[in-house]
């Protein structure tokens, strides 16, 4: 039986594969703008929101899609790492369906959970667009999304100024010292 | 008394010295910067590759073999360009049949082999597509550059068959043309 399935199989050979589509249009073409985005001393526990704007240049009404992909660490920006969390970026809509030649914007929120070991960090990861098809090829753009969170409040900040009263208090003693010194001597 | 007086005033200029930019620093404003208006943008002028009935253990080429797609980058910002295939699924039941993508454009059974090659690149020829996005262009090890507004490729698609398949089913995949701003 499994010969005969095996030998059907190599003759019977007459199969359709990559279905035509039988939309109109045989090409893609779309635009996301910006193409890169730069979120700077994003505090942990806080969020901040921005827009992106696709524009379809089909000639026909397309689907898009948006996800967030985490890009293979060679593509990343020199100093990025990984983005910890794809749950920490939603977007208002993740599919949207465009008119052709129309554009339309979708917000993206970008939230930081609150714990201290997310601050100091620079990231960054790819959001990307699909226009959605049947067709054999496909098309995707993505943006980079740099995010870099806030430096911890606790540590270094506090550090600089503890040294700066340390230095002060040494050198009013100093001063103090040396005063009464001589004051004394004076005497 | 002119010691002490120096004294007060160094200790509290050299306390505001280091705790100044660390005050400043609690006080930063969350920024967004976009990149200019860039826009990032890509067509494609042929998404349709209609076999019809193949053979098993066969190779078939676009036509015309490599410039049988032309991508054309459009927007405002240099890219650089990535391609994906995926497992082809049985249309009228994906979740019962498929054939998996080759990890190297070879094939077995119901493991098919996917490929492109782009018009002018004689230092590559036909490269496997896979399942992970690979370098389309520019490519390690390459001379060309990332692709500006205006550029365009030409490039055709080979697929190779797996050696035994079941037979009469509607195959269909997809493969995905990607760019990021370079």
């Amino acid at each position: 039986m499994v010969g005969r399935i095996r030998l059907a199989g190599l003759i019977a050979t007459s199969l359709v594969i990559f279905l035509p589509s039988f939309a109109l249009a045989q090409d893609i073409n779309f635009g996301v703008s910006p193409s890169k985005i730069r979120i700077d001393n994003l505090p942990p526990g806080e969020s901040t929101e921005f827009d992106l704007a696709i524009h379809n240049q089909d000639e026909v009404t397309r689907v898009f899609s948006l996800s967030s992909s985490e890009p293979p660490e060679e593509r990343r920006s020199e100093g990025r790492t990984e983005f910890p969390d794809d749950s920490w970026i939603s977007f208002s809509r993740q599919q949207l369906t465009l008119d052709a030649g129309c554009r339309a914007n979708v917000t993206v929120t970008v939230a930081i959970p609150p714990e201290q070991e997310w601050a100091g960090k620079k990231w960054e990861t790819w959001l990307g667009v699909t226009a959605e098809s049947t067709d054999v090829l496909g098309a995707k753009l993505y943006v980079r999304l740099l995010v870099s969170t806030k430096p911890a409040v606790g540590g270094k900040s506090n550090i600089g100024l503890i040294a700066g009263i340390a230095a002060a208090i040494v050198l009013l003693s100093y001063g103090s010292y040396y005063y009464l010194r001589r004051r004394a001597k004076a005497r | 008394m002119k010691t002490l007086i120096t004294s007060i005033v160094a200790g509290v200029l050299l306390a505001l010295i280091f705790s100044l930019p660390a005050l400043a620093q609690d006080t930063g404003q969350i920024t967004i910067t976009m990149t200019g208006a860039n826009e990032i943008s890509i067509s494609l002028d042929k998404t349709q590759w209609p076999l019809g009935d193949v053979a098993a253990d066969t190779e078939y080429d676009t036509s015309p073999a490599i410039e049988w797609c032309t991508l054309t980058i459009g927007g405002n910002c240099n890219v650089n360009i990535f391609i994906v295939g995926d497992d082809a699924e049985w249309v009228d039941t994906p979740a019962a049949y498929k054939w998996t993508l080759s990890t190297d454009g070879t094939n077995g059974e119901d493991i098919y082999g996917l490929w492109f090659r782009i018009s002018g690149d004689t230092t590559r020829g036909y490269v496997p597509i896979t399942k992970t996005e690979g370098e389309f262009w520019p490519y390690a090890g390459g001379s060309g550059s990332s692709l500006a507004p205006g550029d365009t490729k030409q490039f055709g698609l080979r697929l190779l068959t797996p050696t035994y398949f079941v037979g009469e089913r509607q195959m269909q995949t997809q493969i995905t043309i990607s760019a990021v701003a370079a």
